[in-house]
């Protein structure tokens, strides 16, 4: 693997590239390669961010999704409890691959308190299927996939960022502003 | 299939060129053009398994039967060692070296006592001047001293070549490890003492005869270091104090090798040395395992703390 020095270019260029769930997840990784800049004293101190993933998982990735949305945007110790008491065969795994990336911070990333990662991205994809016959009556068959799945996390050190709860009544307060707002273009 | 449409693809587009072909194009010379045949094959999701299939100890009875002999095949691979493992006969710096002031008489008399009394390193800086008549005590410590910054810098620049030209084999894995998604600054500003060399001995490795000559040097400088982690926070040290550091560098050269250069090999760091300073982030040292009944507080665990012995870098 090479040693990517992330320049501030680098940087701008990752950041228009359009990172969507399916055109990342081949390179996940490789986000643990880059280096950054040593940081000015006046700058403000840059979170740590330590991205893991386990692949071909024997799971199914619309069952593991439930799991990865359970735990989007807790803490690492809440999305561990979470998942210790959830009865599906996913959480466990998800549960093992996050101990292992949380291993990984305070080992390799310089990470200072195990406790202070939160959970800022975290997804399946699809792994690569294998097929089987499935026999049907009649002498007629089906091609059965036995399917597996990857699950990719992102920790990010320090404290989740809030998330606004948006009540019902803020939300019908927007909609009337919206009628309200409505206009007659080229009208008298 | 995949593969057969790329190479009949292949077959029907102009050839791309490269050097020659495209001078070939140029002055229209015919080369032999490469001729792409497509193959044809299915993917076939069920592989039967082969009929008739001899294992391989009846295939080797079956040549033996038959009268063929199969030269026995020597698996070998060549080595090439050119640094020892480590440091032989490894030189004991005295306690309190750098404390005592050269102007005072005992400061003088410890200066000059120490090469003159070690015979065997007379012995082995003899040995070494015998392979390699360019190397002298009074110049050898600059030249040194020049491959010590030399190294360091293309550590900081992580120049792989280079610092395999200019560091042991054994001395690379342990400058380098843990540092490859590090940030390094380090910076030599002056030299506090000229360098002198304290210790030298001939060692030979595996087949008497293959020498290797060790030369150990004291340096007094003073430097600044800075260790950023991977996202640009700092590690350790500070980039603008520098320190005062006494170091004792071990030169190492495989003296039968016509080509063998001074390479830096080791350091090696007194029992007596002053602690080094802790890095900028809390670690967790594991501890006793407490039985549920048990507190932290009433068992008394003491710490342990690492031994003062001298050990090398």
């Amino acid at each position: 693997m090479g040693w990517l020095l992330g320049s501030s270019s680098t940087l701008s260029q990752v950041s228009c590239l359009h990172t969507s769930p399916e055109l990342n997840s081949k390179h996940w990784e490789r986000r643990n390669l880059i280096v950054y800049p040593p940081q000015q004293k006046d700058e403000p101190r840059r979170p740590a961010e330590i991205h893991h993933c386990r692949r071909q998982i024997k799971y199914s990735k619309d069952k593991m999704w439930y799991l990865a949305k359970l735990i989007r945007g807790m803490t690492i110790d809440q999305a561990l409890t979470q998942l210790e008491f959830n009865d599906k065969k996913g959480a466990k795994i998800v549960k093992e691959v996050l101990l292992e990336a949380q291993d990984m911070a305070v080992k390799n990333h310089n990470v200072e308190y195990k406790s202070n990662l939160y959970i800022a991205e975290s997804f399946s994809g699809k792994g690569k299927y294998l097929k089987r016959i499935r026999y049907h009556g009649r002498g007629m068959f089906g091609i059965m996939d036995k399917v597996h799945c990857h699950y990719f996390v992102k920790l990010v050190e320090g404290v989740p960022p809030k998330v606004e709860q948006k009540t019902g009544f803020d939300q019908a307060k927007e909609y009337v502003e919206q009628l309200r707002n409505r206009t007659i273009i080229h009208s008298l | 299939m995949a593969t057969s449409i790329c190479r009949t693809l292949k077959y029907f587009q102009p050839i791309t060129c490269q050097n020659i072909k495209y001078v070939a194009s140029l002055l229209d010379v015919r080369l032999p053009q490469p001729v792409f045949v497509p193959i044809r094959s299915k993917k076939r999701y069920f592989i039967p398994p082969a009929v008739n299939v001899k294992t391989q100890p009846e295939q080797e009875a079956k040549a033996r039967a038959a009268g063929v002999v199969v030269r026995q095949q020597y698996i070998e691979r060549p080595i090439n060692i050119s640094c020892t493992a480590g440091i032989f006969d490894p030189y004991v710096p005295p306690e309190g070296d750098a404390r005592l002031s050269t102007l005072s008489k005992e400061g003088l008399k410890q200066r000059t006592e120490q090469l003159r009394q070690s015979a065997a390193s007379q012995l082995s800086i003899r040995k070494i001047k015998d392979h390699d008549p360019d190397f002298s005590t009074k110049a050898f410590p600059e030249l040194a001293q020049q491959i010590f910054i030399d190294a360091h810098a293309a550590l900081t620049q992580f120049n792989k070549e280079k610092l395999h030209s200019l560091v042991t084999e054994r001395c690379y894995p342990e400058m380098v490890r843990g540092n490859r998604y590090k940030t390094l600054r380090w910076r030599f500003i002056e030299s506090l003492e000229p360098p002198r060399v304290v210790h030298a001995r001939c060692p030979d490795m595996i087949s008497k005869g293959n020498l290797y000559g060790q030369v150990t040097l004291r340096m007094h400088s003073r430097q600044t270091l800075a260790i950023y982690d991977r996202f640009g926070r700092l590690m350790l040290g500070d980039e603008d104090e520098p320190r005062d550091v006494l170091e004792y560098l071990v030169m190492e050269r495989h003296l039968v090798n016509p080509y063998g250069r001074w390479r830096l090999h080791g350091k090696i760091v007194p029992a007596w040395a002053p602690p080094k300073d802790p890095i900028i982030k809390t670690v967790m040292i594991p501890g006793p395992k407490l039985k549920p009944e048990d507190e932290f507080e009433n068992l008394n665990y003491q710490i342990p703390k690492p031994k003062a012995v001298q050990w090398y870098k």
